[in-house]
C-alpha cells in the first residue's frame, strides 16, 4: 500500500476535527454526514470514488440516526474519514465492505465521547453557576469556549484514531490479500435495512409510508432497468 | 436593537456548549450577549438578570433558536416582568424542538442524503453532492436569519408569529418526500455497490437485508442499526472462516 504524505495526513486530522465539530456545535451543515465527510476524505487520500463508495455505505446507517435533544447515537463522521483513507486503493469488492467495518468500528465509541463531552461541559457549568447567575457575560463567553474547545480536542482525539487504525490496515492489507467475498453485500444490505427502518419509523403510517414503499418500487424498477440497458 | 448580524452568527454554534445541566442555554446565552449589550444604557439594572436569563437551561432545534432568543431579546427590552420570560422560553422548548427535528432531521437531510445518494449511484461524481450541500447550508443560514428576525419583530407575540408562519405547513409537506427519496435510494446504492460483484452477492445482501430488517423491527431496542451491522460482518468474518 502507498504510504500517505505528511500534508495529507495533516488535512485529513484537519477536515476530521471540522467534521466533528459539525456534528453538534459547529455549524451543523452537513459536513459531519458520512457521505461528505468520506468523499473529501478519499479526495484527500488520492481515491474519491473509494471515499464515496465507503461513504455510502454508512450513510446508509445514519439515515437511521435522528439526533433528537439527549438522544445518544454513533458519530459516524470522523469514523468515515477514517474509513474513506483505508478503502483508497483497495478494490472495490473487497474493499468497500472492510473500509464500512472500520468505521462500524470507529462509530460506536466515537458516540460515547460525546456522552463524555455533555458531562465536561456539564461540570464546567456547576463549577461557574454562581458567576452566571450573577450574570458574567466573560463566565458565558468562557464556557462557550471552552466547551467549543474541548468538542474540537475530541474530534480530533477520534479522528487520530481512525486513522490510526486505517493507516495499521492499510499496512497489512494488499493486493494479495483475499478479502471476504460477501462482507461488502452484507453489510450493504444491513445498511440498506436500517435506511428502510429509518424512514419506516418517520413515517409513521398511512400516505407517507406508502411514499416510502413507492420510493423503493421506483429505485428498484430503476435499477433492473440499468442492469439491462448496461 | 444593535447586534443582529453578531447574533446571527454566534446563533451557528448555539450547540457550543451542549451539556445536560442546560442543554443549550449556555449558546442561547453566548448568542443573547449581542443582542442585550445596549441594554446596558436603556435599562442598566436588567442587564445582569437579563444575561443570566439568556443562559438559563434551554433545548430546541438549533436552526430555530433564532425564534426564541430575538423574542426573548425583544421583551427584555420591552420590560416584560422576567418571570414572563422564563415562561416565554420554557413554552418555546418544545414546539420549536419537535417543529425543527420533523423538519429538518426527519425531512430535509433524508431528502438532501437520499438525493446525493441516488445521483452517486447513477454516476454523477462529487460536484452534485458539493452543491446539494452547499444549497442545504445556504437554507439553513436562510432559516436562522428569518428566525432570529420573526423573534426580534413579534416578542412577546412569538407564537402567534410561528403558527402564522411557512414552518408548520412545510414540517406536514416534507415528510412525504423525505420518504420516498430514501426509499428511491435504497435499492440504487444496492445495485450500484453490489450488483458488479454478482447474482450470489445479489442475494447475499437480500437476505441480510430481511434479516437486518427483522432485528431492527422485533428484536428490541439492544438492536440499534449500528450493532445489526456490527453483528452481521463478525457472522460473515466467522463463517469464512470456517467455510472459506
Amino acid at each position: 500500500m502507498t504510504e500517505l504524505p505528511i500534508t495529507a495526513l495533516a488535512s485529513l486530522l484537519g477536515w476530521g476535527v471540522l467534521v466533528g465539530l459539525d456534528l453538534v456545535s459547529v455549524p451543523q451543515g452537513l459536513l459531519s454526514r458520512p457521505l461528505v465527510a468520506a468523499t473529501l476524505a478519499g479526495w484527500i487520500a488520492g481515491d474519491m470514488a473509494a471515499g464515496m463508495r465507503a461513504g455510502a455505505v454508512l450513510e446508509l446507517f445514519a439515515l437511521d440516526v435522528l439526533p433528537v435533544g439527549a438522544s445518544r447515537y454513533p458519530e459516524y463522521g470522523p469514523a468515515a474519514v477514517g474509513a474513506a483513507v483505508l478503502s483508497a486503493g483497495l478494490p472495490q469488492a473487497g474493499g468497500v465492505g472492510i473500509a464500512a467495518l472500520l468505521g462500524l468500528l470507529v462509530a460506536l465509541p466515537a458516540g460515547w465521547t460525546l456522552e463524555w463531552l455533555r458531562h465536561a461541559n456539564a461540570r464546567d457549568v456547576h463549577r461557574r453557576t454562581a458567576a452566571i447567575s450573577a450574570g458574567s457575560t466573560r463566565a458565558i463567553l468562557d464556557l462557550q469556549w471552552a466547551g467549543l474547545a474541548r468538542d474540537a480536542m475530541r474530534s480530533l482525539v477520534v479522528t487520530a484514531g481512525a486513522l490510526a487504525l486505517a493507516m495499521a490496515l492499510r499496512d497489512r492489507l494488499g493486493p494479495a490479500v483475499a478479502f471476504p467475498a460477501l462482507l461488502t453485500p452484507v453489510l450493504v444490505g444491513t445498511g440498506a435495512a436500517a435506511a428502510i427502518s429509518g424512514a419506516v419509523r418517520t413515517a409513521g403510517g398511512g400516505r407517507r409510508l406508502a411514499w416510502v414503499g413507492i420510493g423503493l418500487a421506483c429505485g428498484m424498477v430503476t435499477a433492473v432497468a440499468l442492469a439491462v440497458v448496461t | 436593537m444593535k447586534g443582529e448580524a453578531r447574533a446571527l452568527i454566534r446563533l451557528l454554534a448555539v450547540q457550543g456548549a451542549w451539556s445536560y445541566e442546560r442543554m443549550i442555554g449556555v449558546g442561547m446565552g453566548y448568542a443573547a450577549e449581542p443582542l442585550l449589550r445596549d441594554l446596558d444604557a436603556v435599562e442598566p439594572a436588567r442587564l445582569p438578570e437579563a444575561t443570566a436569563r439568556s443562559a438559563e437551561f434551554f433545548n430546541c432545534h438549533p436552526y430555530l433558536a433564532g425564534l426564541a432568543l430575538g423574542a426573548c431579546a425583544r421583551a427584555e427590552y420591552e420590560g416584560a416582568p422576567g418571570s414572563l420570560i422564563v415562561r416565554l422560553r420554557t413554552a418555546l422548548c418544545s414546539p420549536l424542538g419537535a417543529l425543527g427535528d420533523q423538519f429538518f432531521w426527519a425531512g430535509l437531510v433524508p431528502i438532501v442524503m437520499s438525493m446525493a445518494l441516488a445521483a452517486i449511484a447513477l454516476g454523477s461524481g462529487g460536484a452534485v453532492l458539493a452543491v446539494l450541500v452547499v444549497a442545504y447550508n445556504v437554507v439553513r443560514v436562510l432559516v436562522t436569519r428569518w428566525a432570529l428576525r420573526t423573534g426580534l419583530q413579534s416578542g412577546m407575540q412569538v407564537g402567534t408569529a410561528i403558527s402564522a408562519s411557512w414552518l408548520p405547513k412545510a414540517v406536514v409537506r416534507v415528510a412525504v418526500p423525505a420518504g420516498f427519496a430514501t426509499g428511491l435510494a435504497v435499492p440504487l446504492v444496492c445495485a450500484w455497490l453490489v450488483a458488479p460483484s454478482g447474482a450470489r452477492a445479489l442475494g447475499a445482501g437480500l437476505v441480510a437485508c430481511a434479516g437486518a430488517l427483522a432485528l431492527l423491527r422485533w428484536g428490541g431496542a439492544r438492536w440499534t442499526s449500528l450493532r445489526v451491522g456490527l453483528a452481521a460482518a463478525v457472522a460473515i468474518l466467522l463463517l469464512t472462516r470456517v467455510v472459506p
